[in-house]
């Protein structure tokens, strides 16, 4: 039997130190040993059973339950005060093989890969590549879990892939103690795996384009995710290089996305007229002379074996390169500057982001590699309409510059979601997100609810469609904002949560964050919906 | 007094230098993750510390540790550190007598499939 450890706790935190948070008990679940000779299929079902007899218990006693991956969210959408599950041992995978394929699928067989929940983007990617194959994206680093990533819609900034959640064709839920509560979804219009396959982990079938959107970035909310069917590519490389380029040709190209005639001019490359796989923009908010951006391009390009011969290792030791992530920037910038915060933001006055101009070659992984732990940060993410890009950034920038925080802004770019309350809504998504460390009371700024209450403010103000990032920072007890956000989709993710959720399990799998965004209330199960 | 002072000088630096730490981490590989409140550079990562005395008799040769707590029987991370107490306790006592202080991180269970 698969074992659960528990610990009683009175607090936890997140990754970055944005709590902490209040938790009576801490789970952590391994899968039975190898040694037991239980095939995966029977490790998978039988922690399943451990699962369901946890959700079991939290029912009796009336409290919530709720599964964690890495904890790199930085709001509290990952916590709950009663219970909850470290499901990072929870990583078996499993390839698809032709025969267990849907008849009217389209995939094809070799890019499909059943993953628990547990399974870290970094080990998925190392799994994928010994088969030859990738991720179609990530974020901008490795250490999230599958689950994790599209509960709360984890993206990078690839122009015309999308998101993590984008390329889940089949989701197995656990949404109760029952053997029915066990179940697993796809697309009715986009079937992937055959029923006797499925039959294996003892789940449910349910294809529904709507529940499973709906539950597709399902907040944590949804039952337990207990695994993801993804769809895989054949192994690509990345041709990667950060350069200064004009602000308002930074800008103009983030609004059109049109880069049929720009000549980024890459050393030894010709990539005129060539759309990036990746396009990102870094600002200093509170230099206004700066006449360049940084841009990151990211081009994709055929994979062959020895591009290491060619380009180097691309792993990139942290001393090498500086645009990683946002945050990171941020930290080396703030090494050079005063410690005092009011101080180091009056030095980001002047100063200039760095050059780097290195070109970078590799794999997926290879480019979005490690991000270790950089201190206690904060993020705010807002997605526009990428048209709307460059006025939302100016607007956000100059809000920061009357309300300083210290932080430095970044723009990536998503396609179009299908999952119902995906911030990337648009047609194309610009999130645009400032990154920093955090202060407190006595350096005598804004504090970060009201800084992030003006960012909401300002954008509505203007007139300019946003959503939220889940997983970060935000004033998400601001009246309305999820009905603002997504008006009669909520209700839409709302009913199909009732539809997979009865009355108690809604509120074992509720927590505060679905309390602050109005989205918890229970249902009771609507008729109407085909399940 | 200048001697003093040159001595004490390069007593410190002499400490400050021989306190150090190494690490070796495999590039592609998935460490075990730990949820705890560490703010260092291991957050998130389960770590495994080793600090001991190891006391060298005459009839053992080359010695060596056995790590038993890796399910997965590999290792993701060793950081060895040196410090001046550690050089000084080896060469007062000839050798006989080492500080071990390493610490590591394994290789998460079943992600090496």
């Amino acid at each position: 039997m698969a074992t659960t450890k528990i610990d009683i706790r009175t607090r936890w935190d997140t990754l970055h130190k944005n709590g902490p948070f209040p938790l009576k008990k801490f789970l952590t679940t391994r899968l039975e040993k190898d040694a037991t000779g239980l095939s995966d299929f029977e490790k998978y079902t039988d922690v399943a059973l451990e699962i369901q007899q946890l959700i079991q218990q939290a029912a009796n006693t009336h409290e919530c339950f709720r599964a964690i991956g890495s904890k790199w969210s930085m709001s509290n959408i990952a916590h709950c005060a009663d219970r909850m599950h470290f499901n990072s041992f929870m990583n078996l995978k499993f390839p698809i093989f032709e025969g267990e394929m849907h008849q009217d699928a389209t995939y094809k067989h070799s890019n499909l890969y059943w993953l628990q929940c547990g399974n870290q983007i970094k080990e998925v990617s190392r799994f994928l590549e010994h088969r030859g194959k990738s991720l179609k994206t990530s974020g901008a680093s490795n250490g999230q879990t599958i689950a994790g990533c599209i509960s709360t819609g984890v993206h990078g900034s690839t122009i015309d892939v999308g998101s993590v959640q984008d390329y889940v064709v089949g989701l197995n839920l656990i949404t109760g103690p029952n053997p029915e509560d066990i179940v697993y979804l796809e697309r009715k219009t986009k079937p992937a795996l055959r029923d006797t396959y499925i039959q294996n982990f003892k789940a449910r079938i349910i294809r529904d384009d709507e529940i499973f959107n709906a539950a597709l970035v399902g907040l944590g909310s949804m039952g337990f995710i207990h695994g993801v069917v993804i769809e895989a590519e054949n192994l690509f490389l990345l041709h990667r290089y950060v350069k200064k380029i004009d602000k308002d040709e930074a800008l103009q190209l983030a609004d059109s996305l049109d880069f049929s005639n720009y000549d980024p001019k890459i050393p030894g490359t010709d990539f005129k007229g060539v759309r990036p796989f990746h396009y990102k923009v870094f600002m200093n908010p509170y230099n206004t002379n700066e006449k360049e951006y940084a841009v990151e391009f990211i081009y994709k390009i055929k994979y062959y074996e020895n591009y290491k011969a060619d380009f180097g290792n691309p792993i990139p030791f942290q001393k090498e390169f500086i645009y990683l992530d946002l945050i990171y920037l941020f930290i080396k910038i703030a090494e050079k500057l005063p410690k005092a915060i009011p101080k180091l933001i009056k030095m980001l006055k002047s100063s200039i982001l760095p050059k780097e101009e290195k070109t970078t070659v590799g794999k997926l992984s290879e480019i979005f590699w490690d991000a270790g732990f950089q201190g206690r940060a904060f993020a705010c993410s807002f997605g526009v309409d990428h048209r709307n890009s460059s006025k939302a950034l100016e607007l956000l920038a100059k809000l920061t510059r009357d309300h300083p925080v210290p932080g430095i802004f970044a723009m990536r770019f998503i396609k179009q979601s299908k999952a119902t309350l995906a911030f990337s809504k648009f047609p194309f998504t610009c999130m645009v997100e400032i990154d920093g460390i955090q202060w407190d009371d006595k350096e005598k700024l804004i504090s970060l609810k009201d800084y992030s209450t003006k960012m909401i403010e300002v954008l509505k103000n203007n007139n300019i469609p946003f959503t939220i990032h889940w997983g970060k920072n935000a004033d998400w007890d601001f009246p309305n904002l999820v009905n603002h956000m997504y008006g009669n989709k909520a209700k839409k993710w709302e009913k199909v949560r009732s539809t997979l959720l009865s009355v108690p399990m809604q509120e074992v799998f509720s927590n505060n964050f679905l309390d602050s965004t109005e989205l918890s209330k229970p249902l009771a199960p609507d008729d109407g919906l085909i399940v | 007094m200048n001697l003093r002072k040159i001595t004490l000088y390069f007593g410190l630096a002499l400490i400050m230098t021989s306190c150090y730490s190494v690490r070796f981490q495999v590039a592609n590989g998935q460490w075990e993750p730990a949820d705890t409140e560490r703010e260092d550079s291991y957050a998130g990562y389960n770590v495994h510390t080793l600090d001991t005395i190891v006391t060298r008799k005459l009839t053992t040769g080359s010695h060596y540790f056995n790590i038993t707590k890796c399910p997965s029987e590999a290792l993701h991370t060793v950081e060895y550190r040196a410090t001046f107490g550690g050089i000084l306790l080896n060469a007062v006592t000839f050798g006989r007598k080492k500080k071990v202080k390493i610490k590591y991180v394994c290789i998460k269970e079943n992600s090496l499939m």
